[in-house]
């Protein structure tokens, strides 16, 4: 059999893109729409008094200007967090406790924080609702803003909800082995706070939302650029009290997207449409994006590390204070999992984990590509280098003697994951992937070239980091596999692309059961009317969950195609074979039929087979996640008289287990080190000391550019799952888990008799700038 | 200014006209006027560069003019992007060879600008590929990709192998070969 997993495919949806002639949420065009642009609060925390919109609901072309109080009816807030089924171990083995949680969709009464939405005003198009939205008059009494954790946690602290005691929003404490007696016992400790900083997830699209209500039919029709169709279904089937057969969510080609929650403005256009009974559209601008959605990051780390004199970690004790802005959409999702990857590779028995998530009054931090995992490794591997520089040893030798072992494969890391199952590294080398990176990069012969150039005046630094990756995070994805009348493979699946090339690797996974050529699958996903359930893709799981149950599926439809050609060619289905979109018999091969002769014979009444239809549905329920893995190594040279900081080289030593596309595995592998690059050097989502949101445009967010990203290597290591049917471990995170760390450990290799510490990222020039001058350099 | 103007202008090779509002800006024209929805909005700022359009010759953003700005010109979005093979764009080939595009919304501006640097340095070295391409963003590829289907492209062109640059090109500057002049590569 011709085998299509593992190929470099090239992508089917790549032809409507390089024309053009994709169909983004900006594209639809739907008779009669009306353009909605938010009214948001200039506070970031206030009582809010008063809402006059008469000025703006008689300005040229508005439809209607909709607050609160016109919603009421109509509009539930929301009451339920995304993973709100915490498995009850959590809470018995963790303490963990959450608060209660209740978001506005429009917010009265109160505001939390700047850019939170208070009206829409809908007019004829965008240009004359922004006129519009000018004309509505908010009026609000201050309150003091609490801007950062250490405000927001002091015993006179304004506390933002008043369901709430204090801004402590969710509190666990993980512990494995004994931490303190080792830390105690250790030769050698270092006690260190660090700080990643707020930044936005930034797709290049900014988000959207059309909705259109029959009132006739009483359906309700959402267009969303989201990671989620199903799950945003099911929230506004509860905000809308509607049933959730009468609600369909398409989500259209995609920008990107990098994080994914669920929006109020996603429920609120919703509910503009049903009131005002015509289509109703709202797409964001950038300003309005980077302040409302997809902040990130946002963690403390206050750490204390035992090691031995040998370099041997002995244990981990640290604080997470995790900034979750005005509201906690994700409760635990980004502290549980910094707590769950800290470890990172290495062969750390004992750990002690502290999180806290605090309310401020920002914009609420949510996943973005990383999620937990970039923030804990950057924390870990900037430690594994302070360790080095204080025991004077290799940082590559440290590491080495603290990795886990191939030989410990799989390995209990003594605790729970979020998901309640153990915390199982399945499958790896951890070894082997470091000496691979090492030499890809040249790792022997970089000192004698780091002396050289530092003889010529120049600063080159090299700098290592791995990760570990839970991916594939459950609870299922679905797939429909079908044989339609033309005889054509069609597959659907609840997971949709926001650009991981689901038209092309799913049709590989499929085409590898059925035998039929990719290029002939179509694969249609982004709409909850193709199947009941759904996830989505968020968590580095399209390939592990859609892939798995496509694979399902496919199996099952191909059990179907043998059992139908073995009615039609009235032989037994074990003397049959299928090969090349052809099922015949081995001992009589001119006996055959194709997928279109099996279509006739399953269309319901041709009498040729018992039951019709050619069709399988599968869901695939991962067991836990699969842990992929990934060590970076980076070279940079930095100027000292400018405190800049360039990426000159970098290496990707990348294991996500079975590739089903090794082109597409690069592509998100060199994506994420980009937003990993970012994150260490350049983006920053700020607030100044009012509480205003000051980083509104591109020139202020800065984004890498295709000059602030070296070439990238990308070696793979495979080791399959164990896990799942495919051997398939995540990809899509990986990439942006490590850099940081790689990029901040150069950055201090560079400049070795600085002894800089580096504790926070973005390293920005103003930030290394200050820490040369604090060294003395 | 009146609020609504009369332009008239080549579109991708063809003659149109329309009658716009003057405070309308060029991106918005030519996706909501004339279905070019090619034409991307990331930034509407000016830095993002996915609204790229060839504007008399030369790429500009359509998000920083005025739709009237358009009157008497020659523009051509990514849907005009002509190939004397009759076949896609040669980059519109590389960049999906070359796997140089994930959601493919950076796309369209990635490849107008591209096909500005080629027409001006046919053979350009990696620095000049990056530097060229610095004005557009892309979030998902980190640029390795799309710099290997700008140098495929290159390597492979030439005027009569699907590179061309749209008619009208007001002929090259020594500034603009200079621009592309840049370090060598480091």
């Amino acid at each position: 059999m011709t085998s299509y997993i593992g190929k470099d495919v090239a992508r089917f949806e790549d032809l409507r893109f390089v024309t053009g002639t994709g169909t983004y949420i900006a594209d639809i065009r739907l008779a009669g729409t009306a353009d909605v642009c938010f009214v948001r609060s200039l506070w970031p925390h206030a009582h809010c008094l008063t809402i006059d919109a008469d000025a703006a609901r008689r300005a040229d072309g508005v439809v209607a200007v909709l607050t609160a109080a016109d919603l009421a009816g109509l509009v539930l807030p929301f009451s339920r967090q995304f993973y709100s089924n915490i498995d009850p171990i959590l809470e018995a083995e963790y303490g963990l406790w959450i608060g209660p949680y209740r978001a506005p969709v429009l917010a009265s009464g109160k505001v939390r924080r700047v850019g939170e939405p208070l009206a829409m005003v809908i007019a004829a198009d965008r240009y004359l609702a922004e006129d519009a939205a000018e004309l509505v008059d908010v009026t609000a009494e201050p309150i003091a803003p609490v801007l950062n954790p250490d405000e927001a946690l002091h015993p006179d602290a304004p506390v933002l909800h008043d369901d709430l005691p204090s801004n402590v929003h969710a509190e666990f404490t993980v512990e494995v082995g004994d931490p303190v007696g080792a830390y105690d016992q250790a030769q050698c400790h270092i006690e260190q706070r660090f700080r990643v900083r707020r930044s936005n997830g930034c797709p290049i699209e900014t988000r959207g939302v059309i909705a259109q209500f029959d009132a006739a039919t009483r359906q309700l029709t959402v267009w969303s650029n989201t990671q989620t169709p199903h799950t945003l279904r099911g929230y506004l089937a509860e905000m809308l009290r509607l049933r959730e057969d009468a609600i369909r969510v398409i989500k259209p080609d995609m920008g990107g997207s990098f994080g994914g929650a669920i929006y109020p403005e996603e429920v609120a256009v919703a509910a503009a449409a049903i009131v005002l009974g015509r289509p109703v559209r709202w797409i964001e601008d950038r300003q309005e994006n980077l302040a409302n959605a997809r902040h990130s990051r946002d963690q403390w780390h206050e750490i204390r590390v035992g090691y031995n004199l040998d370099g041997k970690i002995v244990t981990l004790i640290d604080d997470v204070i995790a900034d979750s802005g005005a509201y906690n959409p994700f409760n635990v999702t980004l502290s549980f999992n910094a707590a769950s990857h800290i470890r990172n590779q290495f062969d750390i028995d004992n750990l002690r984990v502290h999180a806290r998530h605090v309310l401020t009054n920002k914009q609420p931090t949510t996943p973005v590509r990383g999620a937990g995992r970039t923030e804990a490794t950057f924390v870990m591997d900037r430690i594994v280098d302070l360790i080095a520089a204080d025991l004077e040893m290799d940082p590559a030798d440290i590491r080495m003697r603290n990795l886990i072992p191939a030989s410990e494969m799989p390995r209990d890391m003594g605790m729970y994951y979020r998901n309640g199952r153990r915390l199982i590294y399945d499958s790896g080398d951890y070894p082997a992937q470091l000496r691979s990176a090492l030499e890809k990069i040249g790792y022997a012969s970089f000192r004698q070239r780091q002396q050289e150039a530092r003889r010529a005046g120049r600063y080159l630094g090299i700098g290592i980091s791995s990760h570990v990756e839970g991916s594939g995070y459950g609870p299922f994805e679905g797939a429909i596999v079908r044989i339609d009348g033309s005889g054509k493979v069609n597959v659907a699946c609840g997971s949709s692309p926001h650009g991981q090339s689901h038209e092309t690797v799913l049709a590989q996974v499929c085409a590898e059961v059925l035998d039929v050529p990719p290029d002939e699958i179509s694969v249609r996903t982004g709409d909850t009317s193709l199947l009941p359930y759904g996830g989505g893709t968020y968590g580095s799981r399209s390939a592990v969950t859609a892939g798995n149950a496509v694979h399902l599926a496919a199996v099952k439809l191909r059990k179907r195609v043998v059992e139908v050609a073995a009615e039609v060619l009235g032989t037994g289905s074990d003397r049959l074979t299928l090969q090349g979109g052809r099922i015949f018999d081995l001992a009589n091969p001119a006996s055959c039929v194709t997928f279109w002769d099996l279509a006739r014979a399953a269309t319901p009444g041709s009498g040729m087979t018992a039951t019709p239809g050619l069709e399988a549905s599968a869901y695939y329920v991962p067991p836990t996640v699969t842990f992929a893995s990934g060590t970076h190594i980076a070279i940079v040279e930095v100027d000292p008289s400018l405190a800049s900081v360039k990426v000159r080289q970098y290496v990707v030593v990348d294991d996500c287990g079975t590739m089903l596309n090794p082109m597409i595995v690069e592509g998100q592998q060199h994506g994420g080190v980009a937003h990993g690059i970012g994150n260490a050097l350049l983006e920053e989502a700020c607030y100044d000391s009012d509480g205003q949101f000051t980083t509104g445009s591109f020139l202020d967010y800065l984004l890498p550019a295709a000059t602030d990203i070296p070439h990238i290597d990308v070696v793979h290591e495979s080791h399959p799952s164990p896990l799942n049917p495919l051997g398939v471990k995540g990809t899509g995170e990986g990439g942006a888990t490590s850099p940081p760390a790689a990029v901040l450990n150069a950055v201090a290799d560079a400049l070795r008799p600085l002894r800089l510490e580096l504790t926070e990222i973005p390293l920005s020039p103003l930030r290394l700038f200050l820490d040369i001058e604090a060294a003395g350099g | 200014m009146p609020d609504e103007m009369r332009i008239s202008f080549t579109l991708n090779g063809t003659q149109r006209t329309a009658m716009i509002k003057s405070r309308h800006t060029l991106a918005d024209v030519l996706r909501d006027e004339f279905g070019c929805t090619g034409v991307h909005l990331g930034c509407e700022q000016g830095v993002c560069g996915a609204c790229t359009v060839v504007f008399n010759g030369r790429t500009a953003r359509a998000c920083l003019l005025l739709g009237v700005q358009a009157d008497g010109t020659s523009i051509v979005t990514i849907e005009g992007m002509p190939s004397e093979t009759g076949e896609l764009h040669l980059l519109q080939q590389t960049f999906s060879s070359a796997h140089g595009l994930q959601c493919g919304f950076c796309t369209p501006g990635m490849i107008i600008t591209a096909a500005e640097l080629i027409h001006e340095v046919p053979a350009p070295t990696e620095t000049q590929i990056r530097e060229a391409l610095s004005g557009n963003l892309c979030r998902c590829t980190g640029y390795a990709n799309i710099v290997l289907a700008v140098r495929r492209a290159a390597e492979a062109g030439g005027p009569d192998r699907g590179t061309s640059w749209p008619e009208g090109a007001s002929g090259l500057s020594d500034d603009a070969a200079q621009s592309h002049g840049g370090a060598p590569d480091d």
